[in-house]
């Protein structure tokens, strides 16, 4: 693996999907150590500042940066070096995220919703997944984790 | 007023005054550094005992939930010996995820150091 994410030479940058018409799509491939979280977040946010998604590009980048903060200290409990693929496309109408995990496959989202307690943060990441976002999907897979979030455009 | 020593750049600065603890933190904080911000903020509560923790967010353009955590784990510990926590020069996109987590409450945000002193 590479120090930051990777883009595959098939999905070329954003920013040249848009003015040639191409698939807008991009994929970055990383590990799952902190340190890779802010480049993952940039270059989603990146994406979605040229897919039109105007303010809300910000919120997207928050929701990955807390979804692979999740994967990281959750799904992965902490181990570094293990894989993580993000999928970032979008439409006429949205820009979609996935993000695969191959750890413990736990689902956040089935798990016991807490009286919210100002004093008490955990959970932040779910909160602002919630929030900000059109669509939250966890989906179970045999060996992880799919999220699938998307915002639409303004 | 004295100037505290820090051991870490993403807390450039801090300094007592009176009974206050005034520290400012710099740069996008995230999982990867908020260990070390949390390790320096708490060490500055623990040494110096302020009544007052006012920090200073003018250089923090981003902050993840991991960073805000912090902000309120240092609250809970002000609050144990009758103190509180002012945050100042909140940025916006750090003021957003504050907004969001519905935390304003728990803290006294003010615009400079200088107001936060004076509440």
């Amino acid at each position: 693996m590479s120090d930051g994410p990777t883009f595959p030479d098939d999905s070329g940058s954003p920013d040249d999907s848009l003015r040639s018409g191409a698939p807008r799509a991009m994929k970055l491939d990383l590990t799952s150590e902190p340190e890779r979280i802010a480049g993952v977040r940039k270059a989603v946010e990146a994406f979605a500042l040229s897919a039109g998604l105007g303010t809300s590009s910000a919120d997207l980048g928050l929701v990955v940066n807390e979804a692979l903060a999740n994967v990281m200290r959750h799904a992965y409990q902490g181990r570094r070096g293990q894989p993580i693929s993000v999928w970032v496309d979008c439409d006429a109408s949205e820009v979609t995220v996935r993000i695969r995990d191959w750890g413990n496959g736990v689902n956040p989202a089935a798990m016991p919703a807490r009286a919210h307690d100002p004093a008490t943060p955990g959970g932040l990441g779910l909160i602002c997944l919630r929030s900000l976002m059109d669509r939250v999907e966890f989906t179970p897979q045999p060996d992880g984790m799919l999220l699938t979030i998307s915002k639409r455009r303004p | 007023m004295s100037d505290l020593t820090t051991t870490t750049e993403l807390v450039p600065t801090a300094r007592k005054e009176g009974d206050a603890v005034i520290l400012s933190l710099r740069g996008e904080i995230d999982l990867h550094n908020s260990p070390e911000v949390r390790k320096q903020v708490l060490d500055l509560i623990n040494q110096n005992k302020p009544v007052k923790l006012v920090m200073n967010l003018d250089q923090v353009p981003y902050m993840d939930s991991s960073a805000i955590a912090v902000l309120v784990e240092s609250v809970q510990k002000m609050r144990k010996s009758g103190g509180r926590v002012c945050l100042t020069n909140v940025q916006p996109r750090v003021k957003s995820v504050l907004d969001i987590a519905h935390l304003n409450s728990i803290f006294t945000i003010t615009t400079n150091e200088q107001e936060a002193k004076s509440k």
